[in-house]
């Protein structure tokens, strides 16, 4: 398991991607919140921004440019395909639990110094910050595992499969969707969904999450055994 | 008895529509420098990465180190296969890369990779897909031999490297080699450039190898005369002509074969040159005639036309 500890030190060689990025993108989205908070008026109470999200989405792309670049790489220096995966999957394991603390950290700065004096709301999420400081780490850590778990299986998915992968892959994928609803639909099950939805806490939708999570693991690396960079 | 590193038996493997590899059975000794050798797309980069367990055979048996290599920890950590079109990391510099390869690579000499980046004139801080192409190879050049792995793999290094960079490259391989032998396969289509590196040729073309034999003995395999042309003519009547070059009287022909001591003096009474042939001619003409081998009745007269006059018309530039 040494070369996976490699493989993890491989991707941080540039400090840049996996390091200076993440942390650009929660300093200026929340500069940018702060900016904009104090524009508006105290007067409309508790003033929520999205922004906190913006670095989720960034690890969506990093899944897919850590195997399009690092995987061909790592192949020409040898590495094998199960160390490539646990040292890039662990690292960023490392990486979201590190955000997903502090952004617990910084929701109860928020929640403190009333939203940083401007009434904001960034972090400390309503729906997430009712939960205690456990269910919150979970979410953030299952959120952000999830979303470079599914770009890294894509890439992965191209990488073998090329287009014609990727095709299957979304037709499957709407044909799942779609044959969901109409089963729904035909069955007469919405009212239930509906309180389903409802009912649904950070912590029950961090666990659905974690099963896809996992899934999408278990998948990228069954896909990843047998592509070629 | 040298040691085998890598064996294969009856490795195929098949594209859509055309046999990248075609019943591929070698072997390869440790220690020893091999040239691989073929035209482009006659399987040589297919060959090699079925070898590091980059890509996969569609059949067949072969072992790397006496096991096989996938997922294979213990036979990777020993080989080092940068492609041609090498792929990196899309922020990383050549430092990034050397210092990826150090962590890799048990015996990585740094000294080495900063000696070569300095001798090559590489640009140590400029990302590397801003690079030009001699720069790329470069890259890929100097983690090839700074790995010092007991099995590496060049692939076509010498892309885009001028005149100068390409002597440079051969001459840090030999020297390198000679310190800390290795087995080295070296793939090439610039076959007379690399012919005095080699110690084994191996020759591949549409998959299949067609020669596989040791430098030496493969230019003993043949010879040159040249002279006035019906005195060649005469002389090498009896034998398998290899290629033929002439201008206006004198004739300069390839021949297969062996002299011996009683023709050698007869060649020189003649007043005939009789001198050894170059690797690169002996492997097109193998190439052409397997080539040949493979076509139908009809069409074999007509290559052979046509590789006659191309290999003229190669003479004459």
């Amino acid at each position: 398991m040494n070369r996976a500890v490699g493989v993890a030190k491989m991707q941080l060689i540039s400090k840049w991607t996996f390091l200076g990025i993440p942390a650009l993108i929660i300093g200026v989205s929340f500069a940018f919140s702060l900016l904009i908070w104090a524009m508006i008026p105290d007067s409309v109470g508790t003033k929520y921004s999205g922004a906190g999200q913006a670095v989720m989405w960034y690890f969506f792309g990093l899944g897919i440019q850590s195997l399009t670049y690092t995987f061909p790489f790592s192949q020409g220096l040898s590495i094998s395909r199960r160390n490539f995966f646990f040292g890039t999957v662990g690292l960023f394991a490392v990486i979201a639990a590190s955000i997903s603390v502090l952004y617990v950290l910084l929701g109860f700065v928020e929640a403190a110094t009333n939203g940083w004096g401007l009434q904001g709301q960034m972090f400390s999420l309503g729906w997430v910050s009712e939960q205690p400081w456990g269910g919150q780490l979970f979410f953030y850590f299952v959120v952000m595992m999830f979303l470079f778990l599914a770009g890294f299986w894509g890439a992965t998915v191209y990488k073998r499969w090329q287009t014609t992968g990727l095709l299957v892959m979304f037709i499957s994928l709407g044909i799942l969707l779609v044959g969901s609803v109409a089963l729904i639909t035909w069955q007469g099950w919405w009212a239930a969904v509906g309180s389903w939805i409802v009912a649904l806490t950070p912590v029950t939708l961090g666990l659905l999450a974690l099963g896809l999570a996992a899934l999408l693991g278990v998948g990228a690396y069954l896909t990843l055994r047998r592509a070629t960079p | 008895m040298s040691t085998t590193v890598v064996s294969m038996e009856n490795v195929s493997k098949a594209y859509k529509d055309v046999m990248a590899l075609d019943g591929v059975s070698l072997r390869l000794e440790q220690d020893k420098i091999y040239g691989l050798l073929g035209r482009n797309g006659a399987g040589k980069t297919t060959l090699m990465s079925v070898l590091t367990a980059q890509g996969f055979a569609s059949s067949g048996e072969f072992s790397v180190f006496g096991e096989q290599p996938h997922e294979n920890e213990k036979v990777l950590s020993r080989i080092c296969f940068i492609r041609e079109s090498q792929k990196y990391p899309d922020d990383f510099k050549p430092f990034h890369a050397f210092k990826a390869a150090a962590i890799f690579y048990k015996d990585w000499d740094n000294a080495l990779a900063l000696q070569l980046a300095k001798d090559f004139q590489l640009p140590m801080k400029r990302r590397i897909k801003k690079l030009s192409r001699g720069q790329l190879s470069a890259v890929g050049v100097i983690i090839g031999l700074a790995s010092r792995a007991e099995l590496t793999f060049f692939d076509e290094p010498y892309l885009g490297l001028d005149a100068v960079a390409r002597q440079l490259f051969y001459d840090s391989l030999l020297a390198d080699y000679s310190e800390f032998p290795r087995t080295i396969v070296l793939s090439s289509h610039l076959i007379d450039e690399v012919a005095n590196l080699l110690e084994h040729v191996i020759v591949i073309d549409k998959g299949k190898i067609i020669v596989d034999d040791d430098a030496e003995n493969l230019r003993g395999s043949a010879f040159s005369v040249a002279g006035p042309a019906a005195r060649v003519e005469s002389f090498a009547a009896a034998r398998a002509v290899l290629h033929r070059e002439g201008i206006g009287a004198l004739l300069s022909l390839t021949v297969e074969g062996v002299l011996s001591q009683a023709e050698r003096r007869e060649a020189a009474e003649l007043g005939l040159e009789v001198g050894p042939v170059s690797l690169q001619q002996l492997v097109i003409k193998k190439t052409l005639d397997a080539g040949i081998a493979g076509v139908p009745d009809g069409a074999r007269e007509e290559t052979a036309k046509a590789a006659r006059k191309s290999s003229r018309m190669g003479a004459s530039q």
